[in-house]
């Protein structure tokens, strides 16, 4: 059995390395793909604490709900982003700044 | 019950025929003749028949004060004010006595105001106010109904007396003085008002109620210590120093007959002047609580009515002369009230007092010197109608052209100067006696003993300028041949001269005929009663006639008269011997008034404009100082804050980010040393 604190150290690498992808990257496409880790980082760690703990069923349904819900976003977050690239040639989000003050 | 209904029940509709007056007259009067006089004059018909019908229904039922279950209109906490009637004995006298004479008045408009074209609407308008003003005072059941007819009153005296404010007859300067002297009117009387209102926060604060039913409650007033009492008392008295023209304040009453003369009389006899008077007498239950109040009252009238009667001595203008006495007049009273209650105040420790000569003289002159002063107006305003001025000085030899105002004038005047069983000689002579009964008490007794020389002092030359002002304006011959006479005025004029001038004569027996069991105060095992039993007609004419000082009164009133006579008819003393051809000290100094309006100016110009610079220097400093800096702060912290708002995504993430980061840290922290 792998104890829990390895997972949980996974998780908060995972979630560091989505972060700072997140606050560094220009690419909205990088972006996105920094969300998928950060959401993932999220369902390991709750996939873990159901193995340590079978009792409570709860955790395996976030996961699948995260998973339905993370499939759903990037589905809408790819649409847009290949209009603005069909409309602007670019995918740089500090170039995407018509709708900004 | 009269006619099988109970119209003390509804006595609330007298005030309210005066109002519908106001309303229909003031948005409709120039639809109907005479700018709507008739539906004025039809409104103070009914409130006096209605008066007459509530006061049979008293006179002849219980006798005892009539106050049913009062309207609540506002209660906070333990406080409430409410809106009711009150109904006793000095009630249906005052509301008689003033709906009858504003009736007269009203009816006398008719001829007087009938040049006035398209603005007599206003005057009936105001004039019907007037009256619903002074009835709903005297009908209130408590102090702060009360407080708001009295402004209602204050309101319509300024409009007015000013109503010539924008066209005098007599040109612009006129115009001018009507304005200011509308303004000082009310600004004077605002500062009695402002004790008034202080008065009622006090009382109200004592007793959480101002119901007179509540406050005159013996069980209540045993719980709220005297001093509380004793100011409120004083300050109630404040509001009436103001409204009844009483030293030091006395001064906006001459200035107000820039105003129509039968707003005078209205002023005068009917309402406004008298609702002081009237307060006194409905509070006495309060004021005889200490001694010392009364005292104060008892001396506020006696030089009040010393020093206007001084001013009329030498006044040239025929309504001024009337106003300061006036306002001598209701020193009378008030001196009447203040040294009957001295006496009630100093024998109520040992039990029971019996009805007080006091407050029976002073109502009872209030009512005698209604009927003569509203003659004494009226038939000035006779005469400032036929000759067009007021100046007695141009008049004169007018009793050959108008006989009715003459006689009835006459008749005024020697009401007015106590001249046998008139009117005026019953109650001056009451409260001569009044002012003298409490003379045998120690060291106050000494200062009753003064205001007593002083009321004899007043009776004096009460006589000498009524008659002085009888004798310049009928006898002689006319001084100033640039003024012409038209003759006797109209009859809706004299009518009600010669109804008024039978009250001037035979109001004084009223006294004989009941009225001496019904404007009467007394202590009876430990309750205050209004009515009920005054001393008998017998022990009256006994005391007046058998009373040394009656004749002592009657002989330097005779003296007064025969002066005057002597100066002004026969012309065989010179006045101007007396006065240095009017440049005397004393007659200068009568003459500013006392300079109490060169006191008012420098105390409202120093001390008024100094507060009101001092206030200036606060509001615009600190309180303003304080909102702008306020404002500022804000405006400056919100600019720095608003960078932040960069509009970046990346560096609002970036905040919740370095928060999170720090969070845990502090978590971290807190959890390893064991704080948390």
């Amino acid at each position: 059995m792998i104890p829990i604190e390895l997972f949980i150290l996974l998780s908060a690498m995972l979630f560091s390395v989505g972060l700072i992808g997140m606050l560094t990257k220009k690419n909205a496409i990088v972006i996105l793909m920094c969300i998928e880790i950060m959401l993932n980082a999220a369902n390991i760690n709750f996939i873990a604490f159901a193995a340590t703990y079978p009792a409570a069923p709860l955790a395996h349904i976030f996961v699948i709900t995260a998973i339905t819900v993370a499939a759903a976003e990037v589905g809408v977050g790819i649409a847009i982003l290949l209009h603005a690239y069909k409309t602007r040639k670019t995918t740089n989000i500090d170039e995407l700044t018509s709708l900004r003050w | 019950m009269v006619f099988g209904i109970s119209f003390m029940e509804y006595a609330w509709l007298i005030p309210l025929f005066p109002v519908i007056a106001f309303v229909v007259v003031g948005f409709f009067g120039n639809k109907f003749k005479e700018g709507g006089g008739a539906i004025a004059i039809g409104s103070a018909v009914i409130a006096f028949a209605l008066s007459a019908l509530v006061a049979y229904e008293f006179f002849t039922g219980s006798g005892d004060a009539f106050a049913p279950e009062p309207f609540k209109w506002l209660a906070f906490g333990k406080y409430e004010l409410n809106f009711g009637i009150y109904i006793d004995s000095l009630t249906c006298i005052m509301m008689l006595f003033a709906s009858f004479i504003s009736l007269l008045i009203f009816i006398y408009s008719i001829g007087y105001m009938h040049g006035e074209g398209k603005r007599k609407r206003r005057y009936y308008a105001e004039i019907a106010l007037f009256l619903a003003g002074m009835l709903g005072l005297v009908l209130s059941s408590n102090y702060f109904e009360m407080f708001i007819f009295w402004e209602i009153m204050g309101v319509c005296s300024y409009l007015l007396i000013g109503f010539w404010a924008f066209r005098h007859p007599e040109g612009d300067e006129a115009s001018v003085k009507a304005a200011s002297a509308a303004k000082k009117a009310f600004l004077v009387t605002r500062l009695g008002d402002v004790c008034f209102m202080a008065g009622l926060f006090v009382l109200l604060w004592a007793f959480t109620s101002l119901d007179f039913t509540v406050l005159f409650d013996p069980a209540n007033m045993a719980t709220v210590d005297t001093g509380v009492i004793m100011l409120g008392a004083l300050l109630l008295f404040g509001g009436v120093i103001g409204k009844s023209a009483q030293f030091p304040l006395q001064d906006w009453l001459p200035d107000a007959m820039a105003g129509p003369t039968t707003v005078s009389a209205l002023i005068h006899a009917a309402t406004m002047v008298k609702a002081g008077v009237y307060l006194v007498a409905r509070s006495y239950p309060l004021f005889i609580q200490s001694a010392e109040v009364m005292l104060v009252v008892a001396l506020i009238g006696g030089i009040t009515a010393f020093i206007a009667a001084t001013m009329a001595l030498n006044n040239m203008n025929l309504k001024r002369v009337l106003a300061y006495s006036t306002i001598s007049q209701l020193g009378y009273m008030i001196l009447a009230l203040g040294a009957g209650g001295y006496i009630i105040a100093t024998e109520m420790a040992h039990g029971d007092v019996e009805a007080t000569v006091g407050y029976t003289a002073g109502v009872f002159h209030m009512m005698n010197h209604a009927f003569f002063k509203a003659l004494l107006f009226m038939c000035a305003g006779s005469v400032i109608h036929a000759v067009g001025t007021e100046d007695m000085r141009r008049m004169g030899g007018l009793s050959k052209k108008m006989r009715i105002t003459s006689l009835t004038m006459l008749i005024g005047c020697l009401s007015i100067a106590g001249f046998p069983f008139l009117s005026g000689f019953w109650s001056k002579d009451m409260i001569l006696e009044a002012v003298m009964e409490p003379s045998s008490l120690g060291l106050e007794g000494q200062i009753f003993m003064l205001l007593f020389v002083l009321a004899l002092i007043t009776a004096f030359m009460t006589a000498f300028y009524m008659f002085r002002l009888w004798f310049l304006t009928f006898k002689g011959k006319p001084r100033d041949a640039s003024i012409h006479c038209h003759g006797e005025s109209p009859k809706s004029m004299t009518m009600p001269l010669m109804i008024l001038s039978v009250f001037a004569v035979g109001s004084g027996f009223l006294i004989f005929l009941g009225l001496n069991d019904i404007i009467t105060f007394s202590v009876i095992s430990g309750d205050f009663v209004v009515g009920g039993h005054g001393h008998t007609p017998g022990h009256i004419l006994d005391a007046i006639l058998t009373n040394v000082w009656t004749y002592v009164s009657l002989a330097v009133a005779l003296i007064g008269i025969l002066l005057a006579y002597l100066i002004y008819a026969r012309g065989s003393l010179d006045p101007s011997r007396l006065t240095a051809s009017g440049k005397s000290r004393l007659y200068r100094f009568l003459a500013a008034r006392y300079f109490f309006p060169q006191l008012y100016d420098q105390i409202s110009w120093k001390l008024g404009y100094s507060v009101a610079k001092g206030v200036d220097y606060v509001d615009k400093n600190m309180i303003d100082g304080t909102v702008n800096g306020l404002a500022n702060s804000v405006v400056g912290s919100s600019g720095s804050l608003r960078k932040m708002q960069t509009g970046n995504v990346r560096d609002y993430l970036m905040y919740m980010a370095v928060g999170l980061i720090s969070a845990v840290i502090v978590l971290y922290v807190l959890v390893t040393t064991g704080g948390l």
